[in-house]
């Protein structure tokens, strides 16, 4: 198996006046190609922080996160953009999507940054909506679309580049349960495709259901990495 | 990523803010039609001053005009004589000089058609040199010939105007006989010997002369004289000294660029002098001042449009925090981000341009109707051609400088929003509610 992300001693301190507040304190984690794993944890345990540092949307204040044999944490501001571009999807807890464009719309704008011509943009973005079960609602605004369907839409926002790995962040948690599992099969179908998945959960059944090894996290460490239930 | 990718996002953002939109646009409509109309104000009101001008004769005249200047520091000028005329002569940069004495004509008679119009005396001789042409027959050789401005045959033949376009119909007034009726007044020097000549019955002569030759058309002043010999003219205003003075002589410059060097030589000698060039020069400075005053005033509602767009941005930049946020997640750089509210904002500007533009014009020509009829209520229609005055005249400069100020007002007042929105950091704009 190839590495798909290498995660080496990564660190986060916020300093808030005279107090320190280490959010990360030297994780070590190699997610590879094909592989879902989960980040369960108690609420401020660090999770989001370390997501969004592999996403680069956030910076670590030490260690090194490798994808494609380059650290993020050197890349300036243009080149992290590069990054998200072109190998990074997210998926946010709250949807996100933006109000004002279709589904499709929404799905093609990761295209339009990367400077795709308008009918290959047309293109994938249908073939992504198709592939999350949407084909039939591609024309939708997000108001006009269940919770579920807009979870939906942005799962298929965050594969339609390419992405070498696909971060979601509490995807299921503003779901039902039943709605969630369709949103984890979904994700399921995707791995079986052969992408790469990094998502947090506070949900043991979740992380059981969809991960292929579970990290536990506590106060800004891995304190167990155990299997999950696709392993 | 081009523009024409962009542009889906932009009107979609555009379009979730119609109403906002449609005002902060008609802010830059309102500027726009300021600038537009103040300007084209200006613009109109010179041209109907230029044109109401007339043709101030040809752009190498000077008019040169004995010494009354009495400007304090001027010396006064020598007289205008032919010692002057032979020293303008010797002038850098002067052509021809053509001293100019007006015969005392009263009006000129064809059998019962009697009209008056001016007799100008010349040297026959420098017409040629000034630029005359003759349309129909040749110059005057004696005292008893004359030379009739293009419009003359109108009213001393009662000609048609498309008659007066006949080259035949005008070839036949050539040797058809004129009376020149000349009443000459007691002149300076006889009063200033015996005061009581002032009071003597002015001298009525009558003179016969025969039309040898017409000008084609040029100004309105040349159209209207007739010509005769220098000397001829002399002796109609019973001048016999040896050494007359002319009341005006044109000097011809060489270009219309050394124009003005001549006259102020010219003037510093202590001669009044005139040229259409500088007088229209003179104008043009003017109208400057006056365009770029109207302009200023327009601009100010353009600076209160421009506020309007930058508040538009800011505002509609900080509800939409959010998706930024998700614009960058999804891989959108800062340029790629101050694109967007750019072109945002430019798009505003164009709208607001091009509204303003219609507007305008449409205001423009409502105004010239208005105006027009006005002017024709109050002059009874005294004025030849009531529907030629232009107020307001918006040439095609003015419109494109409109849009691409516009245009331009919108980008630069959508600067400070965009940057602020492409430095956003995106982890505090996801968070944004
Ligand atoms: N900008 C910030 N400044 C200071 N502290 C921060 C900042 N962002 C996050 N933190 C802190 O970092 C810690 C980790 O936050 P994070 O969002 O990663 O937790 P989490 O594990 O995702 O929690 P949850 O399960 O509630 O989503 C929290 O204690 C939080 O207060
Ligand atoms: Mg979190």
């Amino acid at each position: 198996m190839t590495t798909a992300v290498d995660v080496r001693n990564l660190q986060k301190q916020y300093t808030m006046g005279s107090t320190v507040l280490d959010v990360l304190r030297g994780v070590d984690l190699t997610i590879n190609h094909g592989e879902i794993v989960c980040v369960m944890g108690p609420s401020g345990s660090g999770k989001s922080t370390l997501l969004n540092i592999v996403g680069g949307l956030d910076r670590p204040t030490g260690g090194a996160v490798i994808v494609e044999g380059d650290d993020l944490a050197t890349m300036d501001d243009e080149r992290l953009a590069d990054y998200r571009r072109h190998q990074v999807g997210f998926v946010f807890q709250s949807f996100n999507l933006i109000p004002t464009l279709s589904a499709r719309g929404n799905v093609e704008l990761p295209l339009v940054f990367a400077g795709l011509a308008r009918s290959d943009r047309a293109s994938q973005a249908t073939a992504a909506l198709e592939s999350v079960g949407l084909g039939h609602r591609l024309e939708h605004k997000p108001t006009e679309l269940s919770g579920g369907e807009q979870q939906r839409v942005a799962v298929a926002r965050a594969v339609v580049n390419g992405p070498a790995i696909i971060l979601a962040d509490e995807p299921t948690g503003n779901l039902d349960t039943t709605t969630g599992n369709e949103i984890l099969d979904v994700i399921k179908a995707m791995n079986a495709e052969g992408r790469t998945f990094l998502i947090t959960t506070h949900d043991r059944a979740v992380a059981e259901a969809v991960a292929h090894r579970i990290v536990h996290f506590i106060d800004g460490s891995i304190v167990e990495i155990e299997q999950g239930g696709l392993a | 990523m081009r523009f024409r990718d962009l542009a889906f996002l932009v009107v979609s953002n555009l379009r979730r803010m119609k109403l906002r939109l449609a005002l902060t646009a008609l802010g830059v409509v309102i500027g726009t039609s300021a600038i537009v109309l103040m300007v084209s104000l200006g613009v109109g009101l010179q041209k109907s001053v230029v044109a109401s001008l007339g043709d101030l004769g040809a752009a190498t005249h000077i008019t040169v005009m004995g010494g009354f200047s009495g400007q304090p520091g001027m010396p006064e000028s020598e007289p205008l004589d032919d010692r002057a005329v032979a020293r303008f002569e010797g002038m850098d940069n002067v052509q021809a000089v053509m001293p100019i004495v007006t015969a005392m004509v009263q009006d000129m008679t064809y059998k019962k058609n009697t009209t008056n119009m001016t007799v100008k005396g010349v040297p026959v001789d420098s017409l040629k040199a000034f630029g005359f042409e003759i349309a129909e027959g040749r110059l005057p050789r004696n005292d008893k010939e004359i030379l009739l401005g293009d419009a003359v045959p109108l009213k001393l033949f009662d000609l048609s105007a498309t008659e007066n376009t006949n080259k035949a119909a005008r070839l036949e007034l050539i040797g058809r006989r004129i009376v020149a009726t000349v009443v000459q007044y007691p002149t300076e020097g006889e009063v200033a010997k015996d005061p009581a000549a002032a009071m003597q019955e002015p001298v009525e002569e009558r003179h016969k002369l025969t039309v040898v030759g017409i000008l084609a058309p040029a100004d309105v002043d040349t159209d209207s004289s007739a010509f005769i010999s220098l000397d001829t003219a002399l002796a109609f205003n019973g001048i016999t000294t040896r050494r007359p003075t002319y009341e005006t002589i044109i000097v011809k410059a060489d270009s219309a660029e050394t124009v003005a060097g001549i006259e102020k030589i010219l003037t510093n000698e202590g001669f009044m002098t005139f040229s259409a060039r500088t007088i229209q020069e003179g104008l043009k400075q003017t109208f400057v001042i006056i365009q770029v005053v109207l302009g200023a005033l327009g601009a100010i509602a353009m600076i209160v449009a421009a506020l309007g767009i930058a508040n538009t941005m800011t505002m509609s930049i900080y509800e939409r925090t959010r998706e930024i946020g998700i614009m960058k997640a999804v891989g959108a750089s800062n340029r790629q981000i101050k694109r967007v509210f750019l072109s945002e904002a430019a798009i505003i500007g164009v709208l607001g341009g091009v509204g303003g533009l219609v507007f305008s014009t449409a205001g423009a020509a409502l105004a010239n109707l208005f105006l027009q009829s006005m002017i024709a209520a109050q002059s009874n229609g005294a004025v030849s051609q009531p529907g030629t005055t232009t107020f307001f005249y918006i040439p095609l400069w003015l419109a494109i400088f409109a849009i691409v100020f516009a245009a331009s007002v919108g980008l630069l007042s959508g600067v400070l929003p965009a940057v602020r929105a492409a430095n956003l950091d995106p982890l505090v704009a996801l968070r944004h509610e």
